[in-house]
């Protein structure tokens, strides 16, 4: 081992905090843009957590998952969620529910706590791992992301910070399960499909929601 | 014979007819496809007769594996052979026909491996896979509103399924293995994390079989696809996630949980077929409707399945039944959107007097959905009435008669009023005057598009009048 167990402790909260703070900086922004970087950011941390959880149990599967994170959700579908973003002139804001910023970080506060409550209640007494709180209040925070955000992308940040957070519990609660590479592969490809094909398949799509004909969809 | 053989015949076949698809020459994707979806059903028929049950290699086989075969591959060849009527038909496709059928097949794939594989990891990638196949299929037209189905329903459903991954990890955490023959074959580890997996299966799987209040996605995708699309999303995958749920649910097989679960999952099956059947009735799409009318159905059969008992074979029955029936249904409305041009009622009247076979066929597939005797949904639904019966539970007994009846109310009204009614302004679409005779020319109706919908609803009708021993036997199997 490196490091020393302790310290790689240490690294594992401090980092697992960062995630979180990404989570409720996500939720403050009403652009587009920087929620897409802010997803960036919260992937590569992850990145570097498991490369820490590595480091002390030796599990090279963790690898490969710090690898495919940092790779695929921190690197090339941010990139491409970005170049969606160019192809506008003009930055691309929230609309609708999502331009209630300040009120929705307060929600988000409150998901936290309540999230901190239920997780200590119902999961604490037989995970028996206080820091797989993180992951499971994550998991509430981008729920909340993608239910308030009409803007197709940032509903897309969600998506992507839902994945972040599974990997990590699964990494953190079971890291020996088999197919946790499987399970990261099978999402990113699904969130390539999303970004890089539907949102394609219109020059003008991240603007569907706003569109009148879609009353059809109604009902 | 090496009996896994068979289960690696069965997605042999639709992944052969994904790679040859995509050979570019006119029609190979047709042939392929149709000659890998009936090597399907050959092999599911097999699987059916053979009664083979156990594990083999890295597969399980049960009574429900053997149903859901059979299920998959049975509306995988029609909707493969209806395909080749309905899609040439669309002008701009977001990819080109020969990816359609690659992913049709590929579809199939994912849905066979989800239900033979012996491994809760793999079922929960194949149920993921499902949506990878099936996101850029929904999307096909390439109109505004169908890229905007495809995006919600990949978006809501792969969040839904997260749910269902912590599930997953959840088992392993408590029970140290995802092999299903290992879970159901020792004793399940009681405590509070199984439940909490069950409750995350719920959430995750549920939002896949358009459980309220997950089902957001449903009506939109099922409205939006095309109709072949539309009928395999109905009729197979649908009960494909709820196969998932079941094989995790029934691992509370003993425990002390299981009746909190159980009743939970009876909730939510209730809530799902009264508000899909209170919804479905007031819709102006028709194909909406009929996705409603999915809801209905997939919240009786999970009922069935949470009630156990002769509960289990309804819903077994039911499965199988409403597949067959609302396909031949979606097919119908495909018929009908060819044309009419539009799926809203108000603008589709008179059916039956300009598509004499179809109008009269959609009917009477709606009637077959809604579970009107003899056909097979209604067999199912009434097992599944009489172990409500059995349990004494009033309450439920009259929340599932007031589903049954309101649906059958709802749907059949608006089906009637669109295959016998005439249009709001007093005139036919085509602009003839309406009367009260059958009032348009009757329109030349292609015999595929006829022949494949009449095919599924009979067989609809003859599970509800001819119980076939291997699918009883099959059914019967399920009961623990």
């Amino acid at each position: 081992m490196i490091l020393p167990q302790p310290l790689l402790g240490e690294l594992s909260g401090l980092l697992g905090m960062l995630v979180l703070l990404t989570a409720l900086y996500l939720q403050s922004q009403t652009f587009v843009d920087p929620t897409i970087r802010g997803v960036a950011a919260q992937s590569l941390f992850l990145a570097f957590l498991f490369v820490i959880l590595f480091l002390g149990s030796g599990d090279v599967n963790l690898l490969y998952l710090a690898a495919i994170t940092a790779g695929i959700r921190g690197l090339l579908i941010p990139a491409v969620m970005l170049y969606q973003v160019r192809r506008f002139k003009h930055s691309l804001r929230e609309s609708g529910s999502g331009q209630r910023v300040p009120s929705l970080v307060i929600v988000g506060v409150i998901v936290v706590i309540g999230g901190y409550a239920l997780f200590k209640t119902v999961l604490l007494p037989t995970l028996s791992n206080p820091s797989a709180s993180v992951p499971f209040v994550l998991v509430l925070l981008s729920l909340l992301l993608m239910a308030t955000r009409r803007n197709a992308l940032t509903q897309m940040t969600g998506f992507l910070e839902e994945e972040n957070a599974v990997l990590y519990a699964g990494a953190l609660v079971a890291p020996s399960i088999p197919l946790l590479i499987e399970f990261a592969v099978v999402l990113d490809i699904l969130g390539v499909i999303l970004v890089g094909v539907i949102l394609s398949a219109t020059r003008d799509v991240l603007r569907l929601l706003d569109e009148p004909e879609l009353e059809q969809l109604t009902g | 014979m090496d009996q896994s053989l068979i289960f690696i015949a069965l997605l042999a076949a639709p992944a052969a007819g994904a790679a040859i698809s995509l050979v570019p020459r006119d029609g190979v994707e047709v042939a392929a496809s149709l000659a890998s979806s009936a090597a399907a059903v050959l092999v599911s028929l097999f699987l059916l007769a053979s009664g083979t049950s156990g594990v083999f290699g890295l597969f399980y086989s049960d009574g429900l594996t053997r149903i859901m075969a059979i299920t998959i591959s049975s509306v995988f060849f029609t909707s493969v052979a209806y395909s080749w009527f309905y899609v040439r038909r669309i002008n701009e496709p977001l990819i080109r026909f020969r990816w359609y059928y690659s992913l049709l097949d590929l579809f199939a794939f994912t849905m066979f491996l989800a239900v033979t594989v012996n491994d809760l990891g793999i079922v929960w990638i194949a149920i993921e896979a499902t949506t990878v196949t099936s996101a850029l299929l929904v999307a096909l037209e390439r109109e505004r509103t169908s890229v905007e189905a495809a995006w919600r329903y990949t978006l809501i459903v792969s969040a839904g399924l997260v749910a269902s991954l912590l599930s997953v990890v959840f088992v392993y955490y408590s029970q140290g293995t995802l092999l299903i023959s290992d879970l159901m074959g020792s004793s399940i580890r009681a405590g509070l994390l199984m439940p909490v997996a069950v409750g995350f299966a719920l959430v995750g799987y549920g939002t896949k079989a358009g459980i309220a209040p997950m089902h957001a996605w449903l009506p939109d995708a099922h409205s939006e696809a095309p109709s072949p699309v539309s009928a395999m999303f109905s009729g197979i995958l649908l009960p494909t996630s709820i196969y998932a749920l079941v094989r995790t649910f029934n691992l509370l097989q003993g425990l002390a949980s299981f009746g909190a679960m159980r009743n939970l999952l009876i909730g939510f099956g209730v809530f799902t077929a009264l508000l899909a059947a209170i919804i479905m009735g007031h819709q102006r799409n028709y194909k909406r409707m009929l996705a409603y009318s999915s809801m209905e159905n997939m919240g009786i059969i999970l009922i069935g399945f949470a009630l156990g008992g002769i509960g289990i074979v309804g819903a077994a029955v039911q499965i199988v039944a409403h597949a067959f029936a609302k396909s031949s249904a979606f097919y119908e409305s495909g018929n009908i959107l060819v044309a009419y041009e539009s799926k809203n009622m108000a603008e589709v009247q008179g059916v039956a007097g300009r598509l004499r076979y179809s109008g009269y066929l959609f009917a009477l597939s709606c009637l077959a959905v809604t579970g009107a005797p003899p056909f097979g949904v209604f067999v199912g639904e009434f097992m599944i009435l009489t172990m409500a019966l059995s349990t004494g539970n009033v309450a439920l007994v009259l929340l599932l008669a007031a589903v049954y009846i309101y649906g059958f109310i709802g749907l059949n009204r608006q089906s009637v009023k669109m295959v016998f009614g005439q249009s709001s302004s007093g005139q036919l679409v085509d602009g003839t005057t309406a009367g009260p005779a059958p009032r348009a020319a009757p329109q030349g109706e292609h015999w595929v598009s006829v022949a494949i919908p009449l095919a599924n609803l009979a067989v609809a009708l003859v599970i509800g009048v001819y119980m076939s021993p291997m699918l009883l036997q099959a059914a019967q199997g399920m009961v623990p």
